[in-house]
């Protein structure tokens, strides 16, 4: 034991000596004033963006990168870049961004290396992490989802988001096709005589020997979506404040109207994450299920991003159209 | 220090016992099939009673059947499976280790098959369930294997508690730690691990019975030799019982049943170390039931009634949506909880004083030797942790920093990073100072604010004020978790001081309000952020993440409070410490001063939770630890135990920190990870010791 605390007490010196004195950046001077830039985030809090609109700006949640490089504005840091690749392909990363860490947990020493001119947080963070990433650069912290209006916050949050990074023409297009794209997808829908059809969209996930099945209610993003498409919403489940999800499992499926329209994505990269292809294919509860007798089921494409920003919605449109005029 | 069941006092006539062996098992069986009914009618779907009776009498509707087919039968098959196998594997452990804390959970069979899983998960393979089984299953046994291994089949029921705990916590933590790195692939994983019954359809229970039928048979076969076990060793081999090898195939066999019955549901914590201990009382009066053959099954069908209860419970209690999202494992450990601690409260502690330390007086020369190597070592830790990093530093960055003329970059890096650097220390120091008093003030070797419920009370009164009140500051939180660690060790103490701090019942009482401080814990992350898992986890999982130099300050206040009133009152410690009679014979006012010293430890524990959330094993460790460097006089152990908590958690943060940049492991994760092995290592070498 002493002998080791010995060795450890040796290495330390050595790498004191090692590293001795010097520094890894040059003394402080002091930042130049253009025309400054005033803004209101999802907490109610004033950011100023002393240079203007910002060019380098850190993202760390996947909604707001989303929406960043459907601006046109290539993100200098991502939280868990392998985890946007597999789950956001509607809006691929394009460019070489640096990896920040988790969602949950990103990197204070990272952010700050990248010296960026913007940080784009949620409220889902720890509100003293937010404090500390003030330090590094202004902070827009967004809401990342609100229940009770769900499309009118993803808006919102581009239109903050384009005027950090002075784009807001391209936010506006974007609404603009958006808006297209809903109305669009509903002429094909009524078109194909599904309007006012009941449909239900889910993800699932099997640990161990148990199924989840996570319900989109009216208040997620993916349920306002839909009720602009002119579907009506059979779950009966309550969804929590944010995000709009409800908690259930095979068995509440037999809630659903005989003639509802059943639709979720799963990932290939992860078979956990894809119990309707997988385990319920033997499930008597679900292979009786009037709607899955009827074939009444739709496996959306991958990496449509339930969470994301307008591009991954309409992805989602267009696929939910697809589908159903099948 | 076993608790063992007291011969009867009047011997009832053996017709009489047969009686009553047999309407006692009637009961049971009646009240398991009651609640198994019960449950049958209970879920998300709208099929209640009714339905069901028409779903078994043929004339329901397909998607009614199906339901009760596909989904209430499987369940209640698990629940009644499950209940049922980790009841007779407890049984069957308490039995060979004659120590009424042998449990799966114990054992860290559970913990094994959730590492594995976890692994298995994060890996990204994705296994068909009886490939995830054999994992699970591998995972457990192999940490059965382990902890069995180092306590040495027979030698002392401590040492099989203390390794299986240290390996539970390690495991853990490595687990954890794959659900934070991996959240997209691990996930429902810490749903799963607080224990579920639900199934898809049959096939789970049908793969995992003939698994529980071999186990069950085989217990059975062995029941003989097992009653032979609990007269002592040598008196089981004087009757010609192989002590070892009947030992080991109980403990296999019990292990088989667990991880059977962990792969099904997940942990379902609790009913393997209740089932047994409520036969216990029913042996003394019936004596049948002293008999393995007869007190397995009941055991079993104990364990049956104890799940099948708290499913039943569950749902009749909260809506059906929100029952799908608390797993029934939950309401288990809460029970069990509960349970333990009247149980202990009840029980006769018949252990006697523990055995004193044999440990080397030392000289004076290493002492001074020692806390030199610990110091210098810790200026470099400290110089390393401040300057490693996510992005790596030099010292004239520092002197910048110090002199306030820094770039902007390394400003903020050094503004957040020492802090954490602080965090790290000072709860490290605080806990291994907690650690050395609670340990002297009840001689217990086991003895530690986190297994004695205290940290998880704090971490609960934390969690709490900060999922009500979301903009709390430091004060407030440190607060909290003050709250919640002196309402669990009021508990705690309070009902452990009855008869002076029994070691055993401490234990157990701690043991119990831990666990049921979790379980509340899990529920309220379940029901209040159900898909924001990895911030509590990052809380529970004892990170600096986020900490800034004022929640450092009431930590570092008591500190210092602590250290001042640890070193003045140092020869009342050693007093303490020593044994029950001296302090007396010297007119010393022991539950006074043992008062304060709880109050002073539990204060530490707080306030180092509220700054860096639950950190394990530096409060076990760390005294163990000083005490075989520097012996046991407390004017060397405090400051040395202090040193060495503050080396391990501010190393820990470091490592977790920079490993695998950007992401970070919490500190808690990697004291146990380092902890785990070295706590692992001291115990085997103490064995060799003559």
């Amino acid at each position: 034991m002493r002998r080791h605390l010995i060795t450890a007490a040796a290495a330390t010196a050595a790498a004191l000596a090692l590293s001795s004195c010097g520094t890894t950046e040059p003394a402080a001077d002091d930042a130049k004033s253009a025309d400054s830039l005033t803004l209101t985030d999802g907490t109610g809090a004033k950011v100023t963006l002393k240079n203007g609109p910002a060019k380098k700006v850190v993202g760390t949640e996947w909604n707001a990168v989303e929406s960043l490089i459907s601006l046109g504005v290539a993100p200098t840091g991502v939280a868990d870049v392998k985890g946007y690749k597999a789950w956001d392909s509607a809006v691929p990363l394009k460019n070489d961004a640096k990896d920040i860490g988790t969602r949950g947990e990103p990197s204070m020493d990272t952010i700050a290396s990248l010296k960026p001119d913007l940080i784009i947080a949620t409220t889902d963070l720890p509100a003293a992490a937010v404090k500390q990433m003030r330090k590094i650069a202004p902070v827009l912290n967004l809401r990342p989802a609100d229940a009770a209006d769900p499309i009118g916050q993803m808006t919102k949050n581009l239109d903050l988001l384009a005027e950090a990074t002075g784009t807001t023409d391209r936010a506006a297009k974007l609404k603009k096709d958006f808006e297209a794209k809903l109305a669009e997808g509903r002429k094909a829908l009524a078109g194909a005589g599904k309007d006012g059809a009941k449909y239900a969209f889910a993800d699932g996930y099997v640990t161990g020997n148990q199924t989840s099945i996570r319900p989109y209610t009216d208040g997620s993003l993916i349920g306002a979506v839909n009720k602009k498409l002119g579907l009506k919403n059979d779950w009966k489940v309550k969804g929590d404040k944010a995000y709009g999800l409800g908690t259930t499992d095979v068995e509440g499926l037999t809630k659903l109207d005989d003639d509802v329209h059943f639709a979720y994505i799963g990932n290939k990269d992860d078979k956990g994450s894809n119990p309707f292809t997988g385990v319920l294919k033997k499930d008597k509860v679900w292979t009786s299920l009037p709607f899955v007798k009827k074939g009444n089921v739709h496996r959306l494409p991958d990496g449509i991003w339930m969470f994301g920003g307008t591009e991954s919605m309409n992805q989602y449109v267009d696929s939910v159209v697809k589908a159903l005029k099948k | 220090m076993a608790v063992t069941a007291t011969a009867p006092a009047t011997r009832p006539s053996a017709a009489a016992s047969r009686t009553g062996a047999v309407a006692v098992t009637a009961a049971l069986l009646l009240l398991v099939a009651a609640l198994a009914v019960v449950d049958i009618t209970q879920g998300t779907a709208a099929v209640g009673a009714p339905e069901v009776w028409k779903a078994l009498t043929g004339r329901a509707d397909t998607a009614d059947s199906s339901v009760v087919i596909a989904s209430r039968l499987p369940r209640m098959t698990a629940a009644l499976l499950v209940g049922s196998v980790l009841g007779m594997a407890g049984a069957a452990l308490q039995a060979v280790s004659r120590n009424v804390l042998a449990s799966p959970d114990t054992l860290a069979v559970n913990a094994g098959s959730y590492a594995a899983l976890g692994i298995a998960a994060a890996t990204g393979v994705t296994l068909p369930f009886l490939a995830s089984s054999g994992v699970a299953f591998a995972g457990g046994l192999i940490a059965a294997a382990v902890v069995l291994g180092l306590s040495g089949l027979g030698a002392g029921t401590v040492r099989l508690v203390l390794a299986g705990s240290a390996l539970t916590l390690g495991l853990t933590a490595v687990t954890e730690g794959m659900l934070q790195l991996f959240p997209q692939e691990t996930e429902g994983l810490y749903k799963w691990n607080q224990g579920s019954v639900a199934q898809n359809g049959f096939d789970g229970v049908l793969q995992m019975l003939p698994v529980a039928v071999v186990g069950l048979v085989g217990l059975l076969l062995l029941a003989r030799k097992v009653d032979a076990l609990a007269l002592g060793d040598d008196a089981a081999r004087g009757v010609g019982v192989p002590v070892r090898s009947t030992r080991l195939t109980a403990v296999v066999l019990a292990a088989l049943l667990s991880t059977s019955a962990v792969t099904l549901a997940g942990p379902i914590g609790f009913v393997g170390l209740c089932a047994p201990a409520l036969v216990r009382p029913l042996a003394r009066k019936i004596r049948a039931f002293t008999r393995s053959r007869a007190s397995l099954p009941v055991a079993g069908l104990t364990g049956a009634a104890l799940v099948l209860g708290s499913d039943v419970l569950l749902r009749a209690v909260v809506p059906s949506d929100v029952a799908v999202a608390v797993p029934t494992g939950v309401v288990t450990s809460l029970l069990g909880a509960l349970f333990l601690v009247v149980m202990a409260a009840r029980v006769r502690d018949t252990a006697g004083a523990a055995q004193p330390d044999r440990l080397r007086i030392r000289s004076r020369g290493v002492f001074i030797g020692t806390t030199a190597v610990l110091v210098a070592a810790l200026v470099g830790l400290v110089v390393a942790a401040v300057l490693v990093g996510d992005s790596k530093l030099l010292l004239g960055d520092v002197v910048n920093w110090a002199q306030g003329r820094a770039g902007q970059t390394v400003s903020f890096v050094l503004d957040t990073r020492v802090p954490r650097v602080l965090a790290a220390l000072c709860a490290g120091a605080a806990l291994a100072l907690a650690g050395t008093l609670v340990q002297a003030v009840t001689r217990n070797p086991l003895a530690e604010p986190g297994v004695l419920g205290v940290t998880n009370g704090a971490a609960l009164g934390a969690v709490l004020l900060v999922t009500t009140v979301p903009a709390a500051g430091s004060w407030t939180i440190a607060g909290g978790a003050f709250a919640g660690a002196a309402v669990s060790a009021v508990l705690v103490f309070g009902l452990a001081a009855k008869g002076g701090f029994g070691q055993n019942r401490l234990v157990l009482v701690g043991f119990g309000v831990a666990t049921g401080a979790t379980a509340v814990i899990s529920m309220l992350i379940i029901l209040t952020d159900p898909f924001n898992a990895t911030k509590a986890l990052t809380w529970l999982g004892g990170s600096t993440y986020g900490r800034t130099l004022p929640d450092v300050v009431p930590l570092a206040l008591v500190l210092a409070a602590g250290l001042t009133v640890a070193v003045a009152r140092r020869t009342e410690l050693d007093l303490v410490s020593l044994d029950e009679d001296t302090p007396r014979l010297l007119g010393l006012n022991l539950s006074q001063g043992r008062f304060g010293f709880l109050v002073l430890s539990v204060l530490l524990s707080a306030t180092a939770v509220a700054a860096a959330g639950t950190i394990g094993f530096v409060g076990l460790v760390a005294p163990h630890a000083a005490r075989a460097l520097v012996g046991r006089q407390h004017v060397r152990v405090i400051p040395v135990a202090v040193l060495l908590g503050a080396l391990l958690v501010c190393g820990a943060d470091l490592v977790g920190r920079t490993v695998i940049a950007p992401a970070q492991l919490g500190a808690g994760l990697m004291t146990a990870v380092i902890g785990t092995p070295y706590f692992l290592y001291l115990l085997v070498r103490s064995r060799h010791r003559p």
